[in-house]
């Protein structure tokens, strides 16, 4: 306890650049979850309506795509795709990634990375967005085809608009969790906050590189924990926030969703196979 | 389709040892996760304030710090404070501390489905704490926690590939793979091998859940 709390294990922090250099390892992981979010929740919507198409082929395929993307472990996903991924792949990433993309992001294994997160996330994502759209009673989309309203007109205009807001915590917690796993990313080589914490402890006590005061790797770790801890409350709480507002609006109970990875998608598979 | 056969065959040895510690380090972890989580969800519904308040700062720091921190915490930065922690000790105290704090939840909102009248109606009658929570609400809440701690074997059994793939803390089934396949250059054939071991477990351990909701479950 006395080395956690004692302020010369802590003085790198506000020592020359350790803080603003942590930080920018930060911004990184922030960034490439941002690019992750934005296709995963795209693809897994498209793979949920896939899921629920009236086909009976293509819903198995779907299913049997979900199911497995979202049950393999996502290291195992990266690292596969690190060790496979094609010489052309990467030489066409490289001749085509814009100058003005951040560093990190120029080396070929990002493409690597972020087609894991996506693969990974889509697929729990869709599983989630499907859990909503079946939890809908069965009367809504009854009632929608009664008025005229053809397939995917009903689901665009009364199925998904109740369904997907239903599945916002659930969503948002899924989207934390992809959050802290772009750290994995440092397993194959991509510069963010992993390795940059690693870096700011190797350099910090020298003279000659760093500024000469120790940075012990327990107390820079515990800093970036802290970094996630922090941006991951703060998106929790907001879509907390969301959800009362949208309560209040709507007069609608929602149901509260602990953050748990699979747990809802899982209920919702089981009760309707009873 | 004889090479994928082959790679099998030939680097079966590995494969089994692999998944064997793959499940090991879960169960382990598992053990951890229960023991503690069930500590701290039963801070998270003491009647006392500063209790829950403690409770509630242990699952948000685990929750939300990703396991790669607590893994490089437990194994790089306690070893650099001269703390002598084995590799085995490190990523099951890690997975086992971070699954925890979902432990946690699920045991709350367990005992939030129990409902607090029936608290309060135990306390009335004099029964202590305890002894309220012992014999009245946990034999209930067990069966609404089922479920999700499925789900938390699940996550656990994916979390778990992360130990073998950093800090070379266990020879798991991801391990053994990419050790096969530096050795062979067939990535795509024990990669295939080693997905079925992860789905083999994931997917089981559903089926399982399963089976055993279906028989605890109440229906109101």
């Amino acid at each position: 306890m006395g080395y956690l709390f004692d302020p010369d294990n802590w003085r790198w922090l506000f020592s020359g650049n350790n803080f603003l250099f942590l930080l920018r390892g930060f911004w990184i992981n922030v960034q490439i979850a941002l690019v992750a979010m934005v296709l995963s929740l795209t693809i897994g919507l498209v793979l949920a309506l896939l899921r629920v198409s009236t086909r009976r082929l293509v819903s198995k395929v779907a299913g049997l795509w979900v199911d497995v993307w979202r049950n393999l472990p996502l290291i195992f996903i990266i690292l596969y795709l690190f060790l496979v991924m094609p010489e052309s792949w990467r030489d066409a990433y490289e001749r085509w990634v814009p100058g003005w993309f951040p560093t990190a992001f120029q080396t070929p294994f990002f493409l690597a990375a972020v087609i894991g997160l996506t693969l990974y996330n889509s697929a729990v994502i869709a599983e989630i967005m499907r859990a909503g759209i079946v939890s809908l009673e069965r009367g809504q989309g009854e009632a929608a085809a009664a008025i005229g309203l053809r397939h995917w007109q009903a689901m665009r205009l009364v199925i998904l608009p109740q369904g997907l807001r239903r599945m916002v915590p659930a969503t948002v917690s899924q989207l934390i969790t992809l959050n802290k796993d772009t750290t994995l990313v440092s397993i194959i080589g991509i510069q963010e906050v992993m390795r940059h914490a690693r870096i700011v402890s190797a350099t910090s006590g020298s003279p000659f590189v760093g500024t000469g005061v120790e940075a012990p790797l327990l107390q820079v770790f515990l800093a970036v924990g802290i970094m996630f801890v922090i941006v991951n409350l703060t998106l929790s709480r907001l879509s907390r926030r969301l959800e009362l507002r949208e309560r209040r609006r709507t007069g609608v109970q929602v149901e509260k969703v602990e953050g748990l990875e699979d747990q809802l998608a899982l209920q919702t598979s089981l009760s309707d196979e009873r | 389709m004889s090479e994928l056969w082959e790679v099998l065959v030939r680097h079966f040895p590995e494969f089994r040892s692999g998944f064997l510690v793959t499940l090991q380090l879960v169960a382990v972890s598992f053990a951890i996760a229960i023991g503690v989580g069930l500590f701290v969800g039963a801070l998270r519904v003491a009647p006392v304030r500063w209790i829950r308040w403690l409770g509630g700062l242990y699952v948000e720091f685990f929750r939300n710090v990703p396991l790669l921190v607590l893994l490089s915490i437990a194994y790089l930065g306690l070893r650099r404070a001269g703390i002598p922690i084995g590799p085995w000790v490190a990523a099951t105290a890690s997975l086992g501390l971070y699954t925890a704090a979902y432990v946690a939840e699920t045991v709350r909102s367990g005992v939030f489905a129990v409902g607090k009248g029936q608290i309060d109606a135990g306390l009335a009658l004099g029964f202590t704490y305890g002894r309220v929570l012992s014999q009245i609400v946990i034999p209930q809440a067990v069966r609404s926690v089922i479920p999700p701690l499925g789900s938390l074997i699940i996550a656990m059994i994916k979390n778990s590939a992360i130990i073998g793939a950093v800090f070379a803390l266990a020879d798991d089934l991801l391990k053994e793979a990419r050790l096969i396949g530096s050795a062979t250059f067939q990535y795509n054939e024990v990669f295939f091998w080693a997905a079925i071991g992860y789905l083999l477990l994931t997917v089981s351990v559903t089926f399982a859940i399963r089976a055993i909701e279906r028989r605890l479950v109440v229906r109101r």
